[in-house]
């Protein structure tokens, strides 16, 4: 059931891909992109956030006008920062964009399968990654201080509180205390800030079992995106709504589609509905490379073993290291010297990790000294199919 | 050896292969890219074109240019290798790494007098079957067109039962084995082919 839904999705997944290659260069192709647009659309907001950060004020006297400051509106029409409201545009639009290219990355790579083997560890910081950029999205908009920072503070209070035993206890940790604190909006920067340094610890994890990865995109949608991004921000000026006040709470959340889509949620469930469905979201995303068959066979796919290096032929000439996508390879010091005369001057052994070999073979195709072998699937076996060809 | 049944070297020349019989064609097919399933027969041929075998190899990135040229030298008329749509690797890198390799095959092959153009790589994704049957079918008749190679192989055919050597070995294995099959005083360039020709036709 869920594998026929599975192939379904991919069969989409893959005509989505050869309608694009149909009209634009493969090369090219965004969707075969979408980690490095990710990474470009989070260098934007570090950027653009490191220029804001310059002129926040996180209290609640200031927060708002700080923000007119930085905009150039309100009493600040001649005196703002120049060119605030642009950067402050690129922030709110490159935070959407980041969100988009996120998710069209985890559904791709679920639907392409992209989690098997090795891949889960890939999969689960992706989805650390896709959770904390949520939560930095809407710490942001607690920033600006407006009346849908109020709401959002007042809800996340509410639903927070659904928790049984530790919710009282979580809601003064990320509020600074019961009510509204001074402490809220230092905590609320800290935890804007804090958690995007940390993206970057978890795109450490993201990359460190892939070997040369796609962290940009081709330069075509770097520059296309930077414009779309300052095109955003010059026609639809990123804007506060008006200024929170505690006596007259605001009842109407204007939703960002992208970031506050949960909120949007408490509208029809109980607060406890919700965080069970959201906790049954996240358990079931980081499950979903254990969801299928463990072992090669189950899955019905080749199952030739994990590469194997002969001794006797390797060179250490780095070859297989270079080329293997999953860094399953790693050169050591050779113990000894090789038997063949290529190999007898060596200094370097390749040693394949078998925790992190998916068996593609890709090491084997890199050996031009016939030192790499699929235990199950040998350069005999191919020689011998490939006469058994010639021979019909 | 691949052109045993083509007529005598006087009337090889462009399109002897047609006219003799269809090339044969290996195909190395990758695990992930276009789907098998209904265009291939029980064999290991194409339904469609019963000159075709396919091998299926885990990934396009597995096949070492060493193979590709074992099976031509073992009988095959073109050799091509199929993995997924470029940048959509299932394995990440496997088809953009196989693409360079043929093409770094190309000279080798020029080198043995072979036709670089009968070693090709293309790339289609699962469900591109149509596609991927009629790709396979105008390569097949681009080998067809194309002039039969000189009979003689720079390579004794002691060599062709026995396992490819490394590229490295190949290449070095080039002028002694010329040497061997002209028989001539050293001519370079098409007049050695030529001499390779007369003597290929008696082994």
């Amino acid at each position: 059931m869920y594998k026929r839904l599975l192939q379904r999705l991919l069969g989409w997944t893959l005509s989505l891909d050869d309608g694009i290659n149909r009209v634009y260069p493969q090369d090219f192709n965004p969707l075969y992109y979408t980690g490095g647009l990710s990474n470009l659309f989070l260098t934007i907001l570090v950027l653009s956030g490191i220029f804001l950060f310059l002129y926040y004020v996180p209290s609640f006297n200031d927060a708002y006008t700080s923000l007119q400051y930085i905009s150039g509106v309100g009493p600040f029409a001649v005196t703002g920062v120049p060119y605030g409201q642009i950067i402050r545009g690129i922030h709110r639009y490159s935070a959407d964009g980041f969100i988009i290219v996120i998710l069209l990355h985890f559904f791709r790579n679920w639907f392409t399968e992209r989690f098997r083997f090795s891949r889960d560890e890939p999969w689960i910081s992706g989805m650390m990654l896709l959770l904390f950029a949520g939560f930095i999205g809407v710490t942001g908009y607690v920033l600006v201080w407006d009346q849908r920072s109020d709401l959002l503070v007042t809800m996340t209070g509410r639903t927070l509180a659904a928790i049984p035993v530790v919710g009282g206890a979580l809601q003064s940790a990320l509020f600074g205390g019961p009510g509204l604190t001074n402490l809220l909006l230092p905590r609320m920067l800290y935890l804007h800030v804090g958690p995007a340094t940390f993206l970057y610890v978890l795109l450490w994890w993201h990359y460190v079992r892939i070997r040369h990865p796609k962290v940009w995109p081709p330069a075509v949608w770097t520059l296309f995106s930077l414009g779309a991004i300052l095109l955003c921000a010059s026609l639809i000026p990123a804007v506060s709504q008006p200024p929170a006040s505690p006596l007259a709470p605001s009842s109407r959340l204007a939703v960002d589609w992208f970031f506050l889509l949960p909120y949007l949620g408490l509208k029809y469930l109980t607060p406890a509905w919700l965080l069970l469905i959201a906790t049954v979201i996240v358990v079931y995303g980081l499950y979903i490379p254990y969801q299928l068959p463990e072992t090669r066979a189950e899955m019905g796919i080749r199952d030739s073993g994990v590469a194997q290096v002969i001794d006797a032929n390797c060179t250490g000439c780095e070859l297989c290291y270079y080329d293997c996508p999953y860094d399953a390879i790693i050169m050591a010091p050779s113990p000894h010297p090789g038997v063949t005369r290529a190999a007898q001057a060596r200094k370097l052994l390749a040693i394949v990790l078998e925790s992190r070999c998916v068996e593609c073979g890709i090491c084997i195709g890199a050996c031009p000294f016939e030192a790499l072998e699929l235990p199950r699937f040998l350069e005999k076996d191919i020689q011998a199919e490939v006469l058994e060809a010639c021979r019909t | 050896m691949p052109d045993v049944n083509t007529p005598p070297p006087a009337a090889a020349g462009p399109g002897a292969a047609a006219g003799g019989r269809r090339p044969r064609i290996i195909g190395f097919l990758c695990d992930w890219a276009v789907s098998a399933e209904g265009i291939v027969g029980d064999d290991g041929t194409m339904r469609d074109l019963p000159n075709v075998s396919l091998i299926k190899v885990p990934c396009s990135g597995f096949m070492r240019p060493a193979w590709l040229e074992f099976a031509l030298r073992n009988g095959a008329d073109g050799v091509f290798v199929c993995g997924c749509p470029l940048g959509d690797c299932f394995n990440r890198l496997g088809n953009n790494l196989i693409r360079d390799r043929v093409v770094q095959m190309r000279r080798r092959l020029e080198r043995q007098k072979v036709q670089p153009d009968r070693v090709t790589t293309i790339f289609y994704g699962l469900h591109d079957q149509a596609e991927f049957v009629r790709a396979v079918r105008e390569f097949s008749e681009h080998v067809a067109a194309l002039p039969a190679p000189a009979p003689a192989r720079p390579r004794p055919p002691a060599a062709a039962g026995t396992p490819a050597k490394p590229a490295a070995a190949g290449e070095g294995q080039a002028a002694p084995g010329a040497a061997a099959g002209s028989g001539v005083p050293p001519a370079p360039g098409a007049a050695a082919g030529g001499g390779a020709k007369g003597s290929g036709g008696s082994s």
